[in-house]
């Protein structure tokens, strides 16, 4: 028979699932940050940048080619290095956005189908069956038992009031 | 000696002016051939073509790319619409923007760009010629030029579609996808709520649950009329663009997507009172105040 909280389990694997994934972007740049190690060469760069910019806007192009000449090469070197880091930086905040996405879908997999596998023959909670008439074979689909509601079925429900819940929360929180 | 040398020399000028004689031949040879070959992808035959009388406008339905249109589609209206050749150089020039807006932030020097403008540089001088050449309409031949009217115009779509899935790409990867929740989707959730309550404390014992909800929602449908109709954006998915460059019309799409956005708010609606109704029961059993 259905165990007395098997449905209070199977929402909270859902809604935590659910909120997991609300976190996924911030998790994967917070680790992109702690792998990154040259995040402050690129701020030097920059910084580097914005001075010599600002040493160029001060020389007369007229008076002062030749100097006007040698910082704009200096800059745009600077800048094609920048451009470099950035392309490379991009790339492996991708990797790992990538690696992580890869890593929750395989961990919800794993859990939702130890899930069905646990609760396969047991119903999550059981209702008399003419509640539930004329569907009460697919609600109680797989286990069979007249009147239970079946994993797969409070699965799909949980995930729909789940996501129906946090759109709402994300609504309202948005300004 | 002197005949021997007049004549080799006589031999030279004339292989000269062979010579120049066949490099001219060839460069008008090849002159006259690219003409040839751009008559007969634009239409024109060699011999003079029949006279089809007035230019013909292509029988196939265009694409639109308004998918919040709503007047039903019919292929007389499609010829009414205005020629894609009108606005070329404008359109073209937007299309050019709008196709790649991803790029125009990027650091990085675009090499595509240049070979993506060269080609809609191509198909817009194309375009202009056959517009040019449309009003001598006497010698075209219809279904070649049609074919490449209707590959014109395709292309056009797809680049147009191309241009819009980028500019929505951004948004969709921006975070969790939210539905919106206008006043009557609202209206329904909270309503299934009330019934799920309702039936499981007073009507369970007597039918079925479905029953209720069933009815609740023959009530939603005649209600729906008399809550403010949000217009819902339609997004450009790859899915949609695929359907529209397949041939689909636009009208049939956004019917089917209504339909499934309706079909998708009862399930909603349906795993929201399910969902309760559970809930209902178990509190009920934690509490121990009534027994089924």
């Amino acid at each position: 028979m259905a165990a007395g909280y098997a449905w209070f389990l199977v929402l909270g694997s859902v809604f935590l699932c659910n909120l997991m994934k609300t976190f996924l972007s911030t998790l994967s740049s917070l680790l992109s940050k702690m792998i990154q190690k040259d995040a402050e060469q690129e701020m030097e760069m920059r910084t580097e940048i914005q001075g010599m910019k600002m040493e160029q806007s001060s020389i007369s192009m007229m008076d002062e080619f030749a100097k006007y000449a040698r910082l704009e090469r200096k800059i745009n070197k600077t800048t094609d290095k920048l451009k470099t880091h950035v392309k490379s930086r991009t790339a492996q905040q991708a990797k790992v956005k990538w690696v992580v996405n890869i890593i929750f879908y395989i961990a919800q997999a794993a859990l939702m189908v130890s899930l069905i596998w646990k609760y396969y023959s047991d119903p999550v909670t059981v209702v008399p069956s003419r509640w539930i008439a004329p569907v009460e074979r697919l609600v109680a689909f797989p286990t069979g038992v007249p009147g239970g509601v079946g994993i797969t079925c409070w699965l799909v429900v949980c995930n729909k009031v789940v996501t129906l819940g946090f759109n709402v929360f994300n609504q309202r929180s948005q300004p | 000696m002197d005949t021997g040398g007049d004549t080799s020399e006589e031999a030279t000028g004339s292989s000269m002016s062979a010579a120049q004689r066949r490099a001219e031949m060839r460069r008008r040879k090849l002159l006259l051939n690219s003409e040839d070959r751009l008559n007969r992808i634009v239409g024109f035959a060699k011999n003079g073509s029949d006279n089809n009388g007035a230019s013909r406008r292509p029988a196939e339905p265009r694409f639109h790319l308004d998918l919040d249109r709503t007047e039903p589609w019919s292929p007389s209206s499609s010829s009414q619409r205005p020629s894609p050749f009108l606005p070329e150089s404008s359109a073209l020039s937007s299309l050019s923007h709008t196709a790649t807006p991803e790029r125009r932030g990027s650091p990085l020097p675009d090499c595509s760009e240049p070979a993506a403008a060269a080609v809609e540089d191509d198909v817009g001088a194309l375009r202009q010629r056959l517009k040019g050449e449309r009003a001598p309409s006497d010698n075209i031949s219809g279904s070649p030029r049609r074919g490449l009217q209707n590959y014109l115009s395709r292309f056009d779509d797809a680049m147009k579609l191309r241009g819009q899935l980028a500019s929505e790409k951004p948004t969709q990867d921006g975070g969790v996808e939210t539905e919106e929740f206008d006043p009557f989707r609202v209206f329904r959730l909270v309503g299934s709520i009330l019934l799920a309550v309702f039936v499981r404390i007073f009507v369970c014992k007597y039918l079925s649950i479905f029953a209720p909800f069933l009815t609740l929602e023959l009530a939603y449908m005649g209600l729906s009329k008399y809550f403010p109709k949000v217009e819902k954006k339609t997004k450009t998915t790859v899915l949609t663009a695929a359907l529209l460059l397949s041939g689909i019309p636009a009208e049939v799409i956004n019917r089917s997507m209504d339909t499934y956005r309706r079909m998708g708010d009862v399930f909603s609606d349906l795993c929201l009172y399910f969902f309760t109704f559970v809930l209902c029961h178990e509190l009920l059993l934690l509490c121990g105040s009534e027994t089924p």
